[in-house]
């Protein structure tokens, strides 16, 4: 197994700086989302790590050992392509065994393996087939087994579902996490899908333009992210601008709330307030607790159905999001009141 | 397995009006053969007749002359030597061709540098300039350097018509193919060598072979350019009919040697018409 550590990384090309500064320490076995939007770099960081591009500056370690003169055929990565690219003019069995034929592995030993990764991705009804024969998931896990039959030390992924239906999506996603977590091997894919990175990852790097905006674990950019960027590209729908006025309580457009005390954050700090969705409760008016912390009273402005859940928009200064199951379901213009623990508000300063 | 394919979807599915193009498209690709074939073996053939007034046959015995086909393919047609040289330079033009444009195609596909449109409409000149520009040019300088009337100087001038279309085929090609796929040979362990081999040959193929067919289609057509140059101590196929039907007059004998210039072409073409399809679209491109 290998440890991966990006050191002050950058990547430049020409006069466009593609990644400005990246510092990423992978553990050994762990399974890292790179999460991002569209152009920010993720694939440039994994065509760093693979050796198919250099560094600009910085350093690519490999347990350690700086790898960048190692050529790329000696890194010893596998790399799964976002189209795949499985050779079309190869069958399957063909494709899979390539990386082991150019190796020269004796032939024994290159059937045994095949047949032991055609078994894990369950291909051996099509080993005979070409590539334009088979369907999106069929080549998916071709090319998968194309890349675990070489036993890499790091195995990358760009965006290896994307291009899959929801279904095959699902069952892809379970398949990938089982294999990686079975086999160990350090793994890191590319996707700009938040729910695909906290479902798979055990560590989520989020990339906005070249830079490194947080890298955690999926629950703690989730509730604890540290810019409203990041909030926001994790699906956040209630940040608010405030005003602390104590520690732990902020000043807000729809009234004064109690908050957690955060370090770093003082009293007369301009700050944002999250307030998860499914963190707040929602009661008509009749039904308000009595001396709750918190309650913010408004009127629901607009109701979203989505069958098990229910997401509304109330009214109250600002206007906020609260999704709850949809065991009732109340009527557009009900009055409501809002209350929300301080633990589920996160600040970020501003 | 594709050729039953496609007939048994003729005959279920073309209408009766698909079935009628497309026998006049036959009849207009292949209609000028038939007085060609006709005149090939007619001794007399007078306007008005629909048909010759003399066939050849019933000259052949009279005569003391080599007639048409006899003459076509008696040695003083020199037909068999225009033909090896065709085939020869045309062979060696290919290759040479591919040499210097599948390197080249590469870069123009793959990478960008300053000039590089101006390089591309350099590249398209000498389908502008005229082929007798060209031709005048190239003699004057040959003539000094020594090179008129030989091989050297043929092969020379056939590569500068077909570099164009070569290289214009190939980078097309190779937009086509994508870096993806030689990068991901190379994760899996591939030398450059082997990723040339196993990956990026195999896939150009169909491309490489049509880019090839048609250099050496387009080198055994050119006239004019072999005329200057080859000074008529080298003959093609092309000059010969030139020379032999210079005169005016398109007799049986030019008629049969003009059926005999087609023939490389129509050979090469089913040849490597089933080399494509078995070797590359077979296998899983096409479909
Ligand atoms: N070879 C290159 N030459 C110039 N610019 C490049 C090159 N490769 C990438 N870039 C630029 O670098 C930036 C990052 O590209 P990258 O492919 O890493 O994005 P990404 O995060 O993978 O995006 P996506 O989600 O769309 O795949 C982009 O703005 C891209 O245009
Ligand atoms: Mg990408």
């Amino acid at each position: 197994m290998t440890e991966v550590r990006l050191n002050a990384v950058q990547k430049r090309f020409g006069a466009f700086t593609a990644i400005e500064s990246i510092d990423l320490d992978i553990k050994s076995g762990e399974l890292v989302a790179l999460l991002g939007p569209s152009g920010c770099g993720k694939t440039t960081t994994l065509r760093m790590i693979a050796g198919l591009e250099a560094p600009t500056k910085g350093e690519v370690l490999f347990d350690g050992h700086d790898v960048s003169d190692v050529a790329v055929q000696k890194r010893n990565v596998g790399m799964v392509f976002q189209r795949y690219a499985l050779f079309p003019h190869m069958t399957v069995e063909k494709n899979v065994t390539f990386g082991l034929d150019v190796r020269g592995l004796p032939k024994k030993e290159i059937s045994e393996r095949l047949e032991e990764i055609l078994e894990v991705v369950q291909l051996n009804k099509f080993r005979k087939r070409f590539p334009a024969q088979l369907s999106g998931g069929q080549m998916q896990r071709v090319a998968i087994a194309r890349t675990l039959i070489t036993k890499p030390s790091v195995l990358m992924m760009d965006e290896p579902l994307a291009n899959l239906d929801t279904k095959l999506r699902g069952e892809m996603r379970r398949f990938i996490r089982d294999l990686q977590k079975r086999l160990g091997i350090t793994t890191i894919f590319v996707t700009h899908d938040q729910v695909e990175a906290m479902e798979l990852a055990d560590r989520v790097a989020v990339i906005f333009n070249g830079k490194l905006a947080q890298f955690g674990a999926p629950q703690e950019l989730y509730q604890q992210p540290n810019s409203t960027e990041v909030a926001d590209f994790m699906g956040a729908s209630n940040i608010f601008s405030a005003k602390l006025v104590a520690a732990d309580r902020a000043e807000t457009s729809f009234g004064t709330i109690d908050i957690m005390s955060q370090p770093g954050l003082k009293p007369g700090n301009d700050v944002y307030v999250m307030l998860r969705s499914e963190g707040i409760d929602l009661y008509p008016e009749s039904e308000a607790p009595q001396g709750a912390q918190n309650l913010i009273s408004g009127k629901i402005k607009a109701r979203e159905f989505f069958g098990a859940s229910v997401q509304y928009v109330v009214g109250a200064g600002e206007d906020i999001t609260v999704a709850e199951q949809s065991r009732r379901l109340l009527d557009v213009g009900q009055p409501v009141v809002l209350s929300v623990q301080p633990d589920r508000v996160w600040t970020i300063a501003r | 397995m594709a050729r039953k394919f496609s007939n048994t979807a003729l005959n279920n599915q073309l209408s009766g009006f698909q079935k009628v193009y497309l026998i006049l498209i036959v009849g207009f690709i292949l209609g000028p053969f038939l007085p060609l074939i006709i005149q090939s073996l007619a001794f007399r053939w007078a306007w008005p007749d629909l048909l010759p007034g003399t066939w050849w046959m019933e000259q052949r015995e009279v005569s003391r002359m080599p007639l048409a086909w006899d003459y076509v393919l008696s040695p003083y047609s020199r037909i068999l030597e225009a033909t090896i040289n065709t085939v020869v330079i045309g062979s060696i033009v290919t290759v040479i061709c591919l040499a210097i444009c599948l390197p080249a195609a590469r870069v123009l596909a793959r990478e960008s540098f300053r000039g590089k449109s101006g390089f591309e409409f350099f590249l398209s000149l000498p389908l502008i300039v005229p082929e007798a520009a060209i031709g005048i040019a190239l003699l004057m300088i040959f003539i000094r350097m020594g090179i008129a009337g030989s091989y050297l100087g043929i092969i020379i001038a056939h590569l500068i018509p077909t570099i164009p279309y070569m290289i214009r085929m190939l980078t097309a090609v190779y937009q086509g193919l994508g870096k993806d796929f030689e990068e991901q040979a190379m994760i899996l362990g591939a030398s450059r060598w082997q990723v040339l081999r196993l990956v990026t040959l195999p896939m150009l193929l169909p491309g490489v072979v049509a880019g090839a067919l048609f250099t050496f289609l387009v080198s055994t057509n050119i006239f004019l350019l072999t005329f200057f140059l080859g000074q008529g101590k080298i003959i093609t196929l092309p000059t010969l009919l030139f020379s032999k039907i210079s005169g005016g007059t398109l007799d049986a004998s030019a008629a049969g040697i003009t059926l005999i210039v087609t023939l490389p072409g129509v050979i090469l073409l089913i040849i490597s018409e089933r080399f494509i399809k078995e070797e590359a679209f077979g296998k899983g491109f096409g479909n």
